[in-house]
């Protein structure tokens, strides 16, 4: 598994080696170790891109995003589930236009629609649009929900639990390795999207992350290890949250409580 | 539900089913159902706003000579549907898409359910295997795109055809400037930055299936073969369901990976449709036309979605 | 539980934060003191710019934003002058003047007292039909060959060659010593064949275009000779056929380690090369020609600066265009770009490997197939571009693909 997972792990390598190297090393050898800790890519960046503020914008967009998605997309999926009428099945099937729709085709009217309340240009008017992503996180919420042994949330209701105490008491602990899952992809999507924030924002003291790298690249520019390394800063924090947030994936929660 | 071929004989009752409680009597059944209904508002609201308010305005678009720039519009009937439907180079894409879609959701479910099986273990440097896998589905489209770009280079200095070079003396192979072999490395690279995201799908899907069956089956004496065949893929079939769903819209509107790496060539082998609603329409300002590209291409993806849920639905209840 | 009570104090959090952060909105109208300008360069090369500007205007505030070229920037352009959110002064490109000129979104910069240093041809770049001027473009570029001047003295060439059959002679002598002589990369319009027909165009008196487009000539009639003579790099077994699937970055790194002694370059090419290679000696030079003539360039002149016929600033917008030709800002811009400009009261420094194609840049000697056609650019250019590649496999002649090139233009009227 190690072995195979090197392999699957060259091309990361590839990319994290390169921003130590000079380009005319990385030219000369691209996947050697570098003959010295060259660490002139880095230095020059945290110099000259002022990423401290647009890592806050990011943060803060993604963060309100993900906590607003995971509620719509688990409330939604738990209304499906606690209810299976021939509407709600209908609305169901028609939530899956979300993943249908070509994203192109939806982004010049949602810019004109920021624009007329006045919330283009802002990290709220982002939020809003990120927002669209509790479809995806229903879809995938309501394939776990419908797996919930429902004793348990029939024992509650005869303990007179009305339906938000079941839905935050009881459900949403049960589906934490899903909501944790959903939590990771969508938080990786965002912070790594560039085509709407580059879209819908254009204040410079506005920029996120990936916005900032972009932007800092110029036309024609052949920097790739200062554009790399760019990259590889954008992408710590992410390694970090993934490496935190992996064990609520797997925290065999219902394994143990279906007993209890 | 016949209890019998998920696990050997002697399960309890709670087997989760995907069924609604039995309905409650009396006073309350109408307010809870309120209550109920009550909690399908948000993602009504995002529905609306987010989704069906934008796409009534590319539907009213698809009717006009809408520029893209400004938004005084002539109504032009029906005729950038019908300058689609005649026009030969939309269909350029479609083979390929179809190939990549077909290609990418196979090999990645069959690669990456048995991941999840592997990375729900406990072994010696679990977290950073995990990390690898997934992680190949984070860096920029540019990058990859130049990173495989590389490996994959036709000359005899690129990482793959040196390796072949000197492990076989083999090549140099040309493995983006082939048309069948572009194709196969296109497909080839959506599985590696895919596989490992859906299985960490899987793995989160695996949390759902009680331990108790796998230590009733391993007292029964199932080998880890037949657990795997008689347990984890049955109870796994929601999951591949949804994963599959996703991998068949994604792949359909595949646009920038096949773009990153070969443009859409050699020729037109790796073109997908989505490069072409791009080009003629958007790219040209002829947005009017691409609208009409767009409702067209929702309404087929459409059918091949609701196609792949009936058919799975219809596995998935005769597996249950 | 106390896990939940974070969560929701989290939420609360950032959600009062989100408002705090945001700021007024934009957009809010006639503020004599600033100006909006929208630039398909980064912020690090327009930033010094910017500074001297607001300098030398007090009481000016220029609020730049930008978006990485090329499918970036239109389209955010795009929907910003739809939602009429877009800039005072903003980038005008190949790629979406046509919509912008035609939806009447830029001023007609025409007599302008800043257009004086900008030559003939970029302004006619950017001019609509009736001879209006739409852009001020201030710098051009041209591509053309690039020679590693120590691998071709080991071959025992001293002078780069002249006339396309000297320079496959080269490559054949190249070839035999166990070099590889030459890469370009076919992801899009080839260098030697654009250049090929701009020579013949600029004989035929730049008519050779209009000439296809209003339908008194075909493609076949221009493009078989040139896309003959381009496609003996294969047909002599010159060259492999695997550069279809080369990107420009890999054939630049090949030419860099000194693995390949020719390549097809731009200026952008040479900084990237002298980085990887300080060591090596290079020189530029037009593509040689097929029919023994001076060699010619394959290029076009760079996008302009456009003012917005709704900018909420137009007096500073001019203004500023005043300022950004003049010496001094396009001293600032050059050094951070490494362009060729072309206003006529500022002298380039440049790469001295670019000597030998300034010249004909800066008057305007070059020449892009996709940019010199009339309508359906990006379609013909696919096209185009599908069928080079089809061409160097050894699966397309030359003359299937300029009549393939008449059927996609017949079919797009």
């Amino acid at each position: 598994m190690i072995a195979l997972a090197c392999v699957v792990g060259v091309p990361l390598y590839y990319i994290v080696v390169n921003t130590l190297k000079t380009q005319e090393e990385m030219a000369r050898s691209p996947l050697g170790l570098p003959s010295q800790l060259f660490l002139d890519n880095y230095r020059q960046i945290f110099e000259t891109v002022p990423l401290g503020r647009s890592f806050v914008n990011t943060l803060l967009v993604t963060v309100a995003s993900i906590l607003v998605m995971l509620f719509i997309g688990s409330t939604a999926a738990y209304a499906m589930a606690m209810r299976a009428s021939r509407f709600n099945r209908f609305f169901g099937a028609l939530l899956l236009l979300g993943f249908i729709v070509p994203g192109q085709s939806t982004l010049i009217p949602l810019y004109r629609m920021l624009v007329d309340v006045e919330l283009v240009d802002t990290l709220r008017g982002l939020v809003i649009i990120y927002t669209g992503g509790a479809i995806f996180c229903y879809f995938l919420i309501q394939g776990y929900i419908s797996r919930l042994p429902f004793e348990i949330i029939e024992a509650a209701r005869i303990d007179g639990a009305g339906p938000f105490q079941i839905y935050w008491l009881i459900v949403l602990p049960l589906i934490r390795p899903i909501l944790a899952t959903v939590g990771v992809f969508q938080t990786m999507w965002i912070w790594n999207d560039f085509i709407t924030p580059s879209v819908f924002l254009s204040s410079p003291e506005k920029s996120t992350l990936v916005l900032q790298v972009y932007r800092s690249v110029g036309e024609f520019s052949t920097d790739w290890p200062g554009f790399m390394t760019m990259s590889v800063l954008v992408l710590v924090p992410m390694v970090v949250f993934f490496v935190l947030t992996q064990r609520h994936i797997v925290d065999g929660l219902l394994a143990g409580s279906v007993k209890s | 539900m016949t209890a019998g071929v998920i696990a050997p004989a002697g399960t309890s009752p709670e087997v989760p089913a995907g069924a609604t409680p039995p309905p409650r009597r009396g006073w309350g059944r109408a307010r809870e159902t309120t209550a109920n209904q009550l909690f399908l508002v948000p993602v009504a609201l995002v529905f609306v706003v987010l989704l069906v308010v934008p796409l009534t305005q590319t539907f009213y678009w698809s009717f006009t000579d809408f520029t893209g720039y400004s938004a005084e519009v002539k109504f032009v009937g029906l005729s950038n549907y019908g300058k689609v439907l005649t026009d030969p180079s939309m269909l350029a894409g479609l083979g390929f898409t179809l190939a990549f879609t077909i290609g990418t959701a196979v090999l990645i479910t069959m690669v990456a359910i048995p991941l999840a099986v592997v990375l729900n273990k406990k072994f010696f440097a679990r977290n950073f295997v995990r990390s690898v896998f997934f992680f190949p589905a984070i860096p920029s489209i540019a990058i990859l795109g130049l990173v495989w770009g590389y490996i994959l280079s036709p000359l005899g200095s690129g990482v793959l055809n040196s390796l072949l070079d000197s492990l076989f003396s083999a090549g140099p192979y040309p493995f983006l400037s082939d048309a069948t072999l572009a194709r196969v490395s296109v497909i080839v690279v959506a599985v590696w930055g895919g596989a490992g995201w859906h299985a960490v799908l899987y793995l989160a899907y695996l949390q759902s299936i009680p331990a108790d069956y796998y230590e009733v089956a391993t007292i029964d004496g199932a080998s880890a073969r037949q657990q795997f065949f008689h347990i984890t893929l049955p109870l796994l079939t929601p999951a591949i369901v949804i994963s599959n769903f996703l991998l068949m819209t994604g792949g359909l509107k595949v646009y920038d990976l096949p773009f990153t790496l070969t443009k859409g060539g050699p020729g037109y082998a790796t073109y997908t449709i989505t490069q072409s609603i791009i080009t003629s329409g958007v790219a040209q300002g002829r947005y009017g036309l691409a609208s009409a590209l767009a409702v067209l291409f929702t309404i087929a993806v459409g059918l091949v979605a609701v196609a792949q849920l009936w058919v799975s639905r219809r596995i998935e209840r005769r597996v249950l | 539980m106390r896990k939940r009570r974070t969560l929701a104090a989290l939420a609360a959090l950032t959600l009062t934060l989100l408002p705090a952060a945001c700021g007024g909105t934009p957009g809010s109208g006639g503020d004599d003191n600033k100006l909006t300008f929208f630039s398909w360069d980064g912020e690090e090369t327009m930033k010094p710019v910017i500074a001297k500007f607001e300098e030398q205007n007090p009481g000016l505030k220029v609020e730049f934003s930008n978006a990485p070229p090329v499918a970036e920037y239109i389209s955010t352009l795009q929907s910003r002058i739809l939602a009429g959110t877009a800039a005072d002064v903003f980038v005008i490109a190949a790629e979406n003047k046509t919509n912008l000129i035609n939806g009447k979104h830029v001023v007609d910069l025409r007599d302008k007292p800043f257009l004086k240093n900008v030559p003939e041809f970029n302004q006619a770049t950017y001019s609509g039909p009736d001879g209006a001027v739409y852009g001020m473009s201030v710098a051009s570029w041209g591509a053309g060959i690039l020679y590693n001047k120590d691998l071709l003295a080991k071959a025992g060439a001293t002078t780069v060659p002249q006339t396309w059959d000297e320079f496959l002679a080269l490559c054949h002598k190249l070839k035999s010593a166990g070099v590889t002589p030459y890469l370009e990369s076919v992801q899009a319009m080839s260098t030697p064949l654009a250049a090929f027909l701009g020579a013949r165009n600029a004989a035929d008196g730049g008519t050779m275009d209009t000439k296809i487009f209003d339908g008194s000539a075909k493609f076949k009639d221009y493009w078989v000779e040139p896309l003959t003579q381009w496609s003996r790099l294969w047909t002599e077994g010159l060259v492999t056929r695997g550069v279809v699937g080369l990107t420009g970055d890999q054939v630049r790194t090949e030419f860099a380690t000194g693995k390949a002694a020719m390549m097809v370059a731009g200026p952008w090419d040479v900084p990237g090369v002298r980085e990887a290679a300080p060591k090596l000696k290079i020189e530029m030079a037009p593509i040689p020609r097929i029919d023994g003539g001076t060699p010619y360039l394959a290029g076009a002149a760079s996008p302009g600066y456009a003012i917005n016929t709704k900018a909420k600033n137009p007096e500073a917008a001019e203004k500023f265009l005043t300022y950004l030709n003049a010496p001094e800002a396009m001293a600032l811009y050059q050094k951070a770009t490494g362009a060729i400009t072309v206003t006529t009261d500022f002298e380039p420094k440049l790469d001295p490997a670019l000597t030998p194609i300034v010249k004909d840049v800066r008057a305007g000697n070059v020449y892009l197939p996709q940019i010199a056609w009339k309508r359906a650019e990006d379609i013909l250019n696919v096209e185009a571009t599908a069928q080079l590649q089809l061409l160097v496999q050894g699966k397309a002649t030359p003359e299937q693909v300029a009549n393939a090139l008449d059927t996609k233009l017949a079919s797009t009227s």
